[in-house]
């Protein structure tokens, strides 16, 4: 696999570094950032091929996060992360442009899927 | 004034940000066991350095994120039984404390950093516990919405020393003294406290010495 750099915004930092840590066992890069404005300031300077961004944060919240995300790349896809019974969220975020939502606590395989399905999509696109 | 409904939505609110937690701090400790497994199926053929300390700091975390998954039910279901007695004994700066500690992050997500201030003579007071959490949560949500800042903000939480009352103060406003008090008594959340003071004998005044709110135990 190409060194596919993954970009992980959420403000549990233990929940954040595992799962960035899980991603590289898989053959991923993972850069994490602990709210919206460091991942956001990340984006602005380096590339990135997928971005993981959980919904709720202090401060920038993540539909705010994802409308700057969106505004820096158009073409980024976006994976929310949301809580169970936040899924009109997460409804409201694909409104926005995400490419699709998952529920904490989250299937490691099903993220895979998910980032796989928006590459694939991208590279078609 | 629709009691049941502000208590509906109360009880809402910090069941919303107990449990939301509570996902976290689930999700934390599925993902480490899930790193232990990825680490353990690895170590099947061989390739794994220092298995132990990668799994001892799994397990770590995961005992972490246990005490912290106790303490928010603990504090949920603390919580739940002040509805127990209509009127108890209370410890007042006791009782905010454990409401804070459950709804914190409801401020947090806003930016909003609450201390509680420590006194050297805490007192306790009989009063409906379930009401004055009420009136509490409410003095912070009014103090946030009228005050709105850009940046992160602040309230303190202090027992009165002249009075039987306790004070919600808003930290560093650029407001005017004078506009402050426009902004409070135009805010939604005052005509809620003021009303729930009433039924519960407390007293809700605009603070004279700061920018917040003076509940007074009558």
């Amino acid at each position: 696999m190409d060194n596919i750099n993954i970009l992980l915004i959420d403000d549990e930092s233990e929940f954040v570094e595992t799962l960035a840590e899980r991603l590289e066992l898989r053959g991923y890069v993972s850069k994490t950032a602990g709210d919206g404005e460091s991942g956001i300031g990340m984006l602005a300077n380096e590339s990135f091929d997928v971005a993981i961004l959980d919904l709720m944060m202090p401060g920038l919240n993540g539909l705010e996060t994802l409308k700057q995300i969106k505004a820096i790349d158009k073409t980024l896809p976006v994976i929310l992360l949301t809580g169970h019974g936040s899924t009109r969220d997460g409804m409201e975020g694909m409104r926005i442009g995400a490419f699709d939502f998952l529920m904490k606590p989250l299937d490691i395989d099903e993220l895979i899927g998910k980032i796989k399905l928006a590459l694939n999509k991208q590279s078609k696109g | 004034m629709e009691n049941r409904n502000d208590k509906t939505a109360f009880f809402g609110k910090v069941t919303a940000s107990v449990t939301h937690e509570m996902q976290n701090v689930l999700a934390i400790i599925k993902e480490n066991s899930g790193l232990m497994e990825d680490f353990l199926l690895i170590n099947q053929t061989g390739d794994l350095s220092d298995i132990e300390e990668k799994l001892g700091k799994c397990i770590k975390t995961i005992k972490k994120q246990a005490y912290r998954g106790v303490d928010l039910t603990s504090g949920l279901n603390g919580f739940v039984h002040t509805t127990d007695n209509a009127r108890m004994s209370v410890n007042i700066l006791d009782l905010v404390k454990k409401l804070i500690s459950i709804t914190e992050r409801i401020f947090r997500q806003k930016n909003v950093n609450i201390s509680i201030i420590e006194s050297e003579k805490p007192y306790s007071v009989i009063i409906d516990p379930l009401f004055f959490q009420m009136v509490s949560f409410l003095c912070i949500e009014c103090l946030v919405e009228s005050f709105e800042a850009d940046g992160a903000a602040a309230i303190d939480i202090r027992l009165s020393n002249n009075q039987a009352a306790i004070e919600f103060l808003y930290a560093d406003s650029i407001l005017k003294y004078e506009d402050y008090k426009e902004k409070i008594i135009h805010n939604a959340q005052w005509l809620k406290i003021t009303d729930l003071c009433r039924q519960a004998n407390f007293k809700a005044e605009i603070s004279p010495g700061g920018f917040g709110i003076l509940i007074i135990f009558e």
